[in-house]
């Protein structure tokens, strides 16, 4: 059953096995690897997917007990329920002004070739704002520590800067530096702060010229987003 | 009723850390997704683990759900549907013993599952009908239960091989039936 040959056939049955979970361990790890790569395998799969999601066209739904949305939030966010969750409050409070996301690519090769965009879609984040006052992209490369910044859509304000924060935990935002004038740019992270990106949340402020004088975002809270590690 | 973009327009904004989004998600889709996994495990207590298990790789994975080229419903039921048969499998296998196959005696689907078999979209329903004799239930039973090639294998005394050969074969056909 290797599946060296693209066999289109071959491949229809193949889809449908991994469809239904019947495919021993090791092969579906190998049609995941092609899946990845082969967007005709991906539309062969996905028609599978949609035909047998229709075997659950009459289950009845049952509505879960109403606790277990609350333990979902708990174990998604609930982590830093005392400080960790007062900060997140502050700026989701402050916020709904615009939303930032940050994709992060732990591991090398993501961003290596320099101050420049990552090539490949699939490590541009997607960033979008409620309102599109502001729409900052970034992404991580482990590698170099280095934080690659694109403020595609969106300005301080006269006479202030937008400072860069990021939250990790339960801990106060840690300032990450001031966004330069330029739309593109690297940040350099500090290596105490490199392990703490995984799952946390970072936040941009309106501060005055040269970022906050206390150490403290002092300004509204213009955006934020958690970081996803991809 | 949710429509697909609503759905799609929240699984957007919960790709960007939207709670909001997540909970009116989970309030338009979570009846749906626990039933899938109640039937695939018949145990509420496991299933509530399992629900809560998918709604938090749908809160990490959002951003990636058009990857495969889903729909944004059939994206979720995956999810759930996978999930719930990975539980179970992982019940299953505590024994570690093929013969623990023969004991799943709790839930013997049988008219249940041709109650469904009744009840699926048309085009679906007339296509298994169109596969041999015992093919359609393998099907099901794949999809719906979660049972492995060893246990069709088991439930239509069949060597394993043979089971798959057939399964594969009756693939080919379903597919070509349901792509006319």
């Amino acid at each position: 059953m290797s599946d060296e040959t693209p066999d289109r056939e071959a491949d229809k049955a193949l889809a449908g096995e991994y469809a239904l979970g019947l495919l021993p361990p090791d092969e579906a790890a190998a049609f995941e690897a092609r899946l990845a790569t082969d967007p005709v395998l991906r539309a062969v799969y996905a028609d599978w997917a949609e035909d047998l999601a229709r075997l659950t066209d009459r289950i009845e739904p049952v509505a879960p007990p109403p606790r277990v949305f609350g333990q979902i939030e708990a174990r998604l966010f609930g982590k830093g329920r005392s400080t960790g969750r007062t900060w997140l409050s502050w700026i989701m409070g402050a916020m709904a002004a615009a939303v930032v996301v940050v994709a992060v690519g732990f591991g090398t090769g993501v961003l290596d070739r320099g101050p420049t965009p990552p090539g490949s879609p699939a490590y541009v984040a997607e960033i979008a704002a409620e309102d599109r006052s502001l729409v900052v992209a970034a992404a991580y490369d482990a590698g170099q520590g280095r934080l690659f910044i694109d403020r595609q859509r969106g300005a301080p304000r006269e006479g202030r800067a937008l400072e860069l924060w990021l939250i990790a935990g339960e801990d106060a935002p840690v300032s990450l530096g001031v966004l330069p004038a330029e739309a593109q740019a690297d940040l350099t992270v500090p290596t105490a702060l490199r392990p703490r990106l995984d799952g946390a949340v970072l936040a941009i402020s309106d501060e005055p010229p040269g970022g906050s004088p206390t150490g403290t975002a002092t300004g509204d809270i213009l955006a934020v987003g958690e970081i996803t590690n991809l | 009723m949710a429509t697909r973009d609503d759905i799609e327009n929240w699984l957007g904004q919960i790709a960007l850390g939207d709670r909001a989004s997540f909970s009116a998600l989970y309030s338009a889709t979570s009846a749906k997704l626990f039933g899938v996994i109640l039937r695939v495990l018949d145990n509420r207590a496991e299933a509530e683990e399992v629900l809560q298990e998918v709604y938090m790789r749908i809160w990490r994975h959002a951003g990636r759900y058009r990857v495969n080229g889903l729909s944004p419903m059939t994206w979720l039921i995956t999810i759930a549907r996978n999930a719930a048969v990975d539980r179970k499998r992982r019940r299953v296998a505590i024994p570690a013993d093929m013969s623990a196959i023969d004991s799943e005696s709790d839930s013997g689907p049988g008219p249940e599952q041709r109650a469904i078999a009744a009840s699926e979209n048309a085009r679906l329903s007339d296509c298994m009908d169109e596969l041999d004799e015992g093919h359609a239930e393998a099907v099901r039973r794949a999809y719906l239960d979660g049972e492995t090639y060893a246990e069709l294998a088991s439930r239509f005394d069949v060597p394993l091989n043979t089971m798959r050969t057939w399964l594969r074969r009756s693939l080919l056909k379903l597919r070509e039936c349901l792509s006319r």
